[in-house]
Order: C-alpha cells, then structure tokens, then sequence
C-alpha cells in the first residue's frame, strides 16, 4: 500500500518530477561522461607509453637502471629472447642496445639517447614503421641509417639524407663519433618521447659501441634491454615472475615508469570524485522538492497519521518517493551516458585542435572514452544514496507534524 | 457499555503566553449505540473537544477514558495505532488520500490493520452499498462531489469496524441534498450496524435528526438533552 501511494504522489506534480528526474538523469549522464573522458585520457597516456616508451616488461642487467651505463648489457640477449617469445602471454619482443650521446648536425646538438633495434622485431614490438611520416624506415640497405623524430628533424634542421654525428662512449670509455644519414622522420605523438630518442640499427650501434676494443666474436650479441610486449597488461606480473632469472633484472611497466601506476590507481576513482560532487549539487534540487512536497501536504499528512497511519510508514513513504525518483531517473542517466559512452568508446572524440598541447603530455588526439565496470553500480549506489539522504530532512518534517495542528490549518 | 468517558476535562491553548480556556471542566459519558450531536457557538470548544475524544489532542486536565482505555497512557505512536483500531474520523474537509480511488480510501485503513483481502473487498462493497456509490468505486476524490466525498469518508470510517464515529461539522461544506442524503447514510448505520456517532453541527436540519444533543457554551457543557 505504502510504495503505491508514494509512487502515485510522485506523480501528483508530474512537471516538478520530470524536472527532477531530468535533472538526475543528466547528472548520471554528466559523471559518465567526464569519467568516460577523463579515463580514456588516462589509458591513452597509459597506452601510448607502454606502446612506444615501456612495453610491459623489461629486462636489464641489474645495474643498468644505477646509471645506464653502456657497459652493464646483458648475457646472451639473444638466447633469452628467444626463450620469452615462446611465452604464450608475450605477443613481442625485442633486443636493444642503448646509448646516451649527442647528436649533431651543421645547424645544432642535442644529447639524446641511441636505440639500437632490430627493424622487425622493433616493428611487431612498438609499431615504429607505422610512425615514419617521412622517408623510409631502417632496411639495412645501407650502412649507419638514423631515424629522427620530426621535432628533432626541425630543431637540427635535418631533413632526409641529411648527414648527422653521432657521438657516443663506447665499451671501452672512449668518446666515438660516426657519421649517420637520416633514412626516416618518425612522429608517435609523444612529444617528449620523440624529442629525446633516435633509432639506428643495432648492428650498427654495437659496431660502433665495440670500435675501440678488441672485441670482434659475438659483437651481434650486445644488447641492454630486452622489451615484451604482452596479450594483455594484467599478465605483467605473471610474465614477470615467469621470466626471473633470466638473466637480468625484470621489471613490469609499472617499476620501469611508477607514473603509470600513479594512473592507474587514480583511474579507480575518477568517477566516485566526478560522482560525488555532481550528486551534491543534486541533493540540493531533491531537498527542495521533497519539502515542497511535504510542506504542500501538511493537511493530508496530518490526516492520514489522524486516521491510524503511523510514523513509520508515513516516514518511509516520503522516502519511497525519493527513492522511486532516483530509481526512474538513474537508469535514464545511465541508458543516456552507456550510449554516449559506447559512441564516443567506438569512434572517439577529436581533440586534434588541441593535439599539440596534449601530445606534450603523451596523449593522443582522439579520446576513445571508456568507463570501468565498477561504474555501473557506484552509479546506483551513489543515485540512491543522494535520494536517501536528500529524503531525511523532509521525512523527518512530514513526521514531526502534529494531526491536530496540520487539521486545523483548514 | 460505556465508549467514551471524560471527567473534568480541561484544555488551555498557549498557557505560557496568552491562555485560551477551551474547555473548563467537561464531564461527558457516551454509551455505545448513541447517535449524539454536540453544538454550541462558535468558539465554544467542539472540535477541541472532540479532538480530545479522538485522541489527536491531549487535554491539559481530567481524565478521558475511551473503549476502557486511559488514552493518557498512551505514547503518541500507540494513540495512532488506537485512533486506528477503535475510532473512525469525518473531518469537515480534506477527508480522503487524492491519489486514492474511492474504494482505495475506504480500504486503507483496513489495509493498515492487515485485513485479509477477502474481508476487505467484501466490506468496501457492502460500504460503498451503503452510501449509495456502488458505481463511484474507482473515481478519485477530485472526480467526486463534496457530498459524494463525505459519504466515502463515512465509509472509511465505518470499514475498520472502530468502537465509534466521530465528526467534526461533517456537513458544514454540503448544500441540503447531500446534507440530508448523508444523515440518512449515517442514521441508518447507526441503527442497523449499532455504531455510535458523536458529530458536532451548526446545522438545525442536522441537530433536529440527532437522538441527544449536548450543547458547549465556553467550554462547558451548558444542556444535554435526549430524546427518545
Ligand atoms: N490551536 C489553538 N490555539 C489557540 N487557541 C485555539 C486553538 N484551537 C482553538 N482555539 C481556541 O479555543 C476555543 C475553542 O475552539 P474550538 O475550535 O474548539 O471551537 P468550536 O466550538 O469548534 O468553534 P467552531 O464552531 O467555530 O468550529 C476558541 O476560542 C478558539 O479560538
Ligand atoms: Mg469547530
């Protein structure tokens, strides 16, 4: 009896109602949205680092993070790699040689670091042959080619051919330059990525790494990192566990860049701070209108307690009807947001007037909106929580009328 | 047997600041059966007095004891759960629940009392019989005349078989049709459910077809006449 008179005085004011639900369904709609924006943002930052910058796992030789010093490669690179492509959860890998020098051309310098990759593994493992705007990507069809970024292209004035020095120290501590010729200009959007990094073969960075000392056998062999790339992001620690040991220090991308972890838990609760403060404001509108509606039916409340209707029911009418408008107007604000989600989830939303600002934070153009599934019952949750709360005051008030007094108001 | 019985009752509105003596002193006995109007000028304590009767006022002395029941005693939450069971209401106005229908209305009460639903209908049909709205049932107050919404208060009172019925003025809003057509109503009732109605009235009309009447003047009982 109780719920269908709170549901039937719901609608005794159906503009006011509408207005109501209206007004919660677009805030349910409004948490969505930003959650849905400000979580691709993230997972595009997240995304874009683990695709270019960190993979999911890498390994090192133990003193490699101390200094990154060129001396400190790893064992047998190749013979691992080898070993974690057969991993079921690895979908690539690769083998580089890294190196901190400086690169020159007739026009500047700047210190950068050197990768030294395997065309096609680098190509499964980042993509990097997708990101070459200009020129070709490294074919080994000549000796000593380099691939630029175009911020870098820009700054040194560098175009393709242009011929550029690299200097570096090599295993033996000696300073070694060598002249490179620019085969590719690379863009991946990530401003601070692509401003700091060159690519070269790793044959040839390890020749050149070697020039001084008296090695010659397994010069093929050095390399400093070992990068993996996996099905999925949740297997890191799993892959991680499996592979220690393996000759060097494993680390997920979380230890190699703790930023993303950092983002990653902000991830988790984006949506309750954008939930919350949207249902504050909401409170104040459902606060409102539930004390109109009490104070407009003083005479009939008293009634009603007058004729035998305790304060208990009369109590938890007024929160049934609350409740019942946060349960009409929640599922409106999520059908609303789970479509712009979708929409916007499928084909993003275009930044690209601001993509110069966001590529300087690491992140792409086009948002590809996403919400976490929690999102989906912290919604209802928080809904019915605000429409409890809000219904308190009013119910309160609804049962501190005395009959007597609400009659005689006639 | 005795329904309602008041000794010395007294009721003084704002005694801290400028007293009003409502009632000063009101003994009253009323026995089951009875069919009693109370009138009196303007002012002179009815509704005060039968608020107090009805358990939806306290009174500031004496003693009311209703269906055996001290009503002193009881917390305002238990005075609801007896105004439920043992006393039925005809306010003047205002009387029904406007998102009800008529059979609704009627039914609620017994709804709270958790009748079955068997009992229920059976009785709303025999009540709505009674007031002659058999073909009312399922139009809402806003879509009744004032006559037609009294008879249904009349009805809701009657549903939950309380010990007896109390009106305040329950005509005052009525033209002399519905008037007469709902002292019929409640005159019938009374004789042939036996349920006793205390009700007060301005009206001569109404005063004329009550079996006693007791007349309030200043919040005292000045005449109680019967007649039968
Ligand atoms: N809530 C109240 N506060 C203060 N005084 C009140 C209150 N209710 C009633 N009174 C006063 O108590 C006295 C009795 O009022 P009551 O309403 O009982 O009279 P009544 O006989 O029902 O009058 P009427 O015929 O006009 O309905 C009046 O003087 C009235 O002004
Ligand atoms: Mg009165």
């Amino acid at each position: 009896m109780v719920p269908i008179l709170a549901w039937r005085n719901l609608w005794r004011n159906p503009t006011r109602t509408l207005v109501l639900i209206g007004a919660i369904a677009l805030g349910v709609w409004a948490a969505l949205f930003m959650t849905g924006f400000a979580t691709g943002m993230i997972k595009s930052y997240i995304n874009n680092a683990i695709d270019q910058v960190t993979s999911h796992v890498q390994i090192h030789h133990p003193k490699y993070a101390l200094d990154q010093d060129v001396r400190f490669t790893l064992d047998q690179p190749e013979k691992y790699l080898a070993r974690i492509q057969e991993n079921e959860a690895v979908k690539a890998a690769a083998v580089r040689t890294l190196a901190n020098g400086m690169i020159s051309s007739a026009k500047g310098a700047r210190g950068i670091k050197v990768k030294g990759i395997d065309p096609a593994d680098e190509a499964a493992l980042t993509g990097l042959d997708q990101r070459i705007v200009e020129g070709t990507f490294l074919e080994g069809k000549r000796k000593n080619e380099i691939l630029i970024s175009r911020s870098m292209a820009e700054k040194l004035r560098a175009k393709i051919r242009t011929k550029l020095v690299l200097n570096l120290q090599d295993l033996q501590g000696e300073i070694t330059p060598a002249a490179f010729r620019v085969v590719g200009i690379f863009h991946t959007g990530n401003k601070p990525f692509d401003e700091a990094h060159v690519f070269v073969s790793r044959k040839d960075l390890n020749l050149l790494l070697t020039h001084t000392g008296e090695v010659t056998a397994g010069v093929d062999e050095i390399g400093h990192e070992i990068a993996i790339l996996l099905q999925d992001a949740s297997q890191a620690d799993q892959v991680k566990a499996d592979l220690q040991g393996a000759g060097g220090k494993v680390e997920t991308y979380r230890e190699i860049s703790p930023d993303l972890e950092l983002y990653e838990s902000q991830m988790s609760f984006v949506s309750i701070i954008y939930l919350s403060i949207i249902m504050l404001a909401l409170t104040f509108g459902i606060v409102n209108t539930m004390l109109m509606a009490v104070l407009e039916r003083i005479r009939e409340l008293g009634m009603l307690m007058g004729i035998g209707m305790n304060k208990a029911k009369v109590f938890f009418m007024i929160m049934l009807e609350a409740i019942f408008l946060g349960l009409v107007a929640a599922p409106a604000g999520l059908l609303l947001g789970i479509s712009t989600i979708y929409f916007l989830g499928k084909y993003g939303l275009d930044l690209s007037m601001y993509s110069d600002s966001l590529e300087m934070y690491g992140m792409s153009s086009i948002v590809y909106f996403d919400v976490p599934m929690k999102v989906y019952w912290q919604i209802p949750v928080f809904v019915g929580g605000t429409a409890i709360l809000a219904a308190l005051y009013p119910a309160y008030k609804a049962i501190s009328l005395r009959p007597v007094e609400a009659i005689r108001k006639l | 047997m005795d329904v309602i019985k008041t000794k010395g009752v007294t009721k003084i509105y704002n005694p801290d600041k400028i007293p009003v003596y409502a009632l000063n002193g009101v003994d009253l006995l009323i026995e089951e059966g009875e069919f009693t109007a109370i009138v009196g000028p303007s002012g002179s304590g009815k509704t005060t007095l039968l608020n107090i009767i009805g358990g939806l006022d306290r009174p500031s002395g004496g003693a009311v004891m209703v269906h055996g029941q001290n009503i002193a005693e009881l917390s305002d939450n238990q005075l609801i759960d007896f105004r439920k069971d043992y006393i039925g209401f005809v306010f003047q106005a205002y009387n029904l629940i406007p998102v009800l229908t008529a059979q609704e209305n009627v039914e609620f009460v017994m709804l709270l009392q958790k009748r079955s639903k068997t009992e229920r209908q059976q009785r709303v049909a025999e009540l709505m019989d009674a007031v002659g709205l058999s073909d009312k049932m399922d139009r809402r107050p806003s879509e009744l005349s004032g006559g037609q919404q009294q008879r249904v208060a009349v009805a809701r009172a009657l549903a939950p078989k309380p010990t007896f019925i109390l009106a305040d003025e329950p005509t005052a809003n009525l033209d002399s049709k519905s008037t007469e057509n709902l002292l019929d109503i409640m005159t019938r009732l009374n004789k042939e459910e036996n349920m006793t109605f205390v009700f007060s009235t301005h009206d001569q009309r109404v005063i004329d077809r009550a079996r006693r009447v007791v007349t309030l003047v200043d919040g005292e009982i000045s005449k109680d006449e019967r007649r039968d």
